[in-house]
């Protein structure tokens, strides 16, 4: 029936295959030259991310997407992005710091959130002069995910988004519970004085 | 942070390659003993013969396999000790969403590529959710229900537990099922779906409303869960038995050959499908089926003496006595001389339908007991059949009647009333049921009852 999709996703299936058998010879690397290629595998680890992510933009344009919704544990997710991103950054004379103030498991799709949280950040990374803040709260009955950081902003808002944003903003939307449905907000002048990207899920 | 040079690893992946990478990964967490299994009986074998502490399972296994697959047959003979760590690794986008709709999950998933760090903050967590319950995991395996429920609750109302809400409500859920309170198990299902609407609690308080034998609202709420998640196949298993429990056994046939054949290797389905088969009257089918799940279910004990029975039954319902006789007689004398008390009789009922000098002797000599003891329902069945065959008419009409006043009524009705047609006798059922009728609307009169 979507035998194009079918195709597309054998295809990165096999990719992301390879590209983790990459990625762990060069960790064998580091381990036994006592080297640091974290950068290398930064790359292979956005590659990946980046063909997972094109695969579910075209699965949600093309034929609509479908949440795999599990309760996660908001400061594991919150970690996995330091954990990701926090390094990098590190290299580039960026801090990223994480406040996690939201101590209850939450409803939401894990990897999708995860993926569009380092995405933020990443952005933020291009920008963003010494700061990236990612923090987390439950606010009434949502949980606040937020990603500010302390460059010039957006130049416009509301800013005219690209494609993945379009995407980040339609699968926000997907989270629902009850008559409640997840949204993204995008302002300047937070805390940091720079962006600030909003994910509000319910 | 966990010291793992001490844990014994387990890599289960049918690729040389991703074997490779994954040993690479436990290695640099300070993995001492990391073994491999290639393929599925590989890894069963290795894990009930030394359980590791870790496994680490490709989602995709070869040969029709599938770690989910593995991990549920793990489960089913208790190989994996709920304090083992099953870590389930996949390059597919598409098995979170199997794991957001089924009962049976993983500890985790993470999808490659991963580097070592992440995979460590994974198993770190596991551990961490492990310690958290580790007292309720002891309670529970030495079923000692209302202990492990009030551990639960304490664990729900401290702090300490913000991080697992909806794990310890699942748990609660689930030992609520097992230890037999349906009615319980169900509000706290709905407790859940109040949350958010996950597959597997809508499937779980449709196994809860099928206990209690409320057959028309376990039927909706299972097709809710179906048209929500497709490939949520456990749903179409229980869907199938629900239908059966109504009596719509050509829909439960039609199900299960369906999903079946995506799953081809899943024997536990195989075994429904058969059931089924059988109870619809296909016995073609009913027998192809039995006859495959005993050839190539290898897990060692997987194949029993029941197994053995409904393909001596296929046989029978198929008119070929001869295969009936010698599935029967093929048993190990051990085997037979082992069967309880309606293996015995399902056992006696079959051979002397298949072969009457053989199998009458054996079943007049059980009648006493059949006539006294309350047997499952396949067994009654059975009986029922041998009884008519050699025109033993109380024998037969007793246990018409309990089937037709148990709870199982509209589930054996077609069959009953074919075998009583087959003999001449549709009559003799027709008031069989009235009396049973009549007796249910006394008794309700007197006690309403709950249900349909």
């Amino acid at each position: 029936m979507h035998r194009l999709l079918d195709i597309l996703a054998s295809g990165i299936h096999d990719t992301k295959n390879q590209l983790f058998s990459a990625e762990s010879r060069i960790a064998a690397s580091e381990a036994k030259h006592q080297i640091d290629l974290s950068e290398v595998r930064y790359a292979i680890e956005s590659a990946a991310n980046r063909l997972s992510r094109t695969l579910a933009a075209y699965q949600l344009m093309r034929h609509g997407a479908r949440l795999a919704i599990v309760p996660s544990i908001v400061a594991d997710l919150c970690a996995e992005v330091a954990l990701v991103q926090q390094h990098h950054l590190a290299n580039t004379g960026i801090t990223l710091n994480i406040d996690c103030q939201a101590l209850d498991d939450w409803p939401l799709d894990r990897d999708l959130v995860t993926d569009m949280l380092n995405n933020a950040v990443q952005n933020a990374g291009r920008v963003a002069r010494r700061e990236i803040r990612l923090s987390a709260i439950e606010q009434g009955d949502e949980l606040i995910l937020r990603v500010e950081d302390d460059g010039p902003g957006f130049s416009t808002i509301p800013p005219t988004v690209g494609t993945g944003l379009i995407v980040a903003e339609k699968l926000a939307a997907l989270h629902r519970r009850q008559n409640r449905q997840g949204s993204l907000h995008l302002s300047n002048g937070g805390p940091l004085g720079g962006a600030c990207f909003e994910l509000r899920l319910p | 942070m966990t010291d793992y040079s001490k844990k014994r690893f387990l890599v289960i992946d049918d690729q040389p390659q991703a074997r490779d990478a994954l040993r690479t990964v436990a290695q640099t967490l300070g993995a001492f003993t990391v073994e491999f299994a290639s393929n599925y009986q590989d890894a069963i074998y290795r894990i009930r013969n030394n359980s590791p502490d870790i496994i680490l399972c490709d989602y995709m296994l070869g040969e029709g396999r599938s770690g989910q697959q593995l991990l549920e047959e793990l489960r089913r003979f208790k190989l994996l000790q709920d304090e083992t760590i099953f870590m389930m690794v996949t390059g597919e986008q598409s098995y979170e969403q199997v794991v957001s709709a089924v009962e049976l999950v993983p500890d985790d998933y993470i999808i490659k590529p991963f580097s070592p760090d992440k995979l460590l903050l994974r198993l770190d967590r596991i551990v961490a959710k492990k310690n958290f319950f580790a007292d309720y995991y002891q309670e529970k395996r030495k079923e000692e229900y209302a202990r492990a429920i009030a551990l639960l609750e304490k664990k729900r109302n401290s702090e300490a537990g913000r991080p697992y809400r909806f794990e310890i409500l699942r748990q609660q859920a689930e030992v609520l099922l097992a230890s037999g309170d349906s009615t319980a198990a169900e509000t706290a299902y709905r407790g859940i779906l109040e949350s958010h609407d996950f597959p597997w609690a809508r499937a779980g308080v449709a196994r809860a409303l099928h206990k209690q034998n409320r057959l028309t609202e376990a039927r909706q709420e299972i097709d809710r869960a179906i048209t929500s998640t497709p490939h949520f196949f456990d749903a179409a298993d229980l869907k199938a038995t629900i239908c059966m429990a109504q009596g719509e056994h050509a829909e439960a046939q039609k199900i299960l050959d369906e999903v079946a054949k995506k799953t081809p290797r899943n024997f536990l389905r195989k075994r429904l499908l058969a059931e089924a088969a059988t109870l619809n009257g296909d016995s073609e089918v009913a027998r192809t089926v039995m006859a495959e799940v005993i050839a190539g279910d290898t897990m060692p004990g997987a194949v029993s003496t029941e197994d053995r029975l409904a393909l001596a039954r296929s046989h029978v319902n198929a008119g070929d006595k001869i295969s009936g006789e010698r599935v029967l007689v093929g048993m190990r004398e051990a085997e037979v001389q082992n069967l309880n008390l309606a293996e015995q009789a399902s056992f006696a009922a079959l051979l002397a339908i298949c072969s009457p000098e053989k199998g009458k002797p054996r079943f007049a000599g059980l009648r006493p007991a059949l006539l006294a003891s309350d047997l499952g329902t396949t067994a009654r069945l059975d009986v029922m059949r041998a009884a008519l065959s050699v025109t033993d008419n109380e024998l037969a009409d007793l246990h018409a009647e309990q089937l037709m006043a148990g709870p199982e009524a509209k589930k054996t009705f077609s069959s009953i009333r074919n075998q009583y047609a087959l003999h001449g006798r549709e009559k003799d059922i027709r008031e069989i049921q009235k009396q049973v009728a009549l007796k249910r609307i006394r008794h309700e009169e007197a006690a309403p009852a709950t249900g349909d």
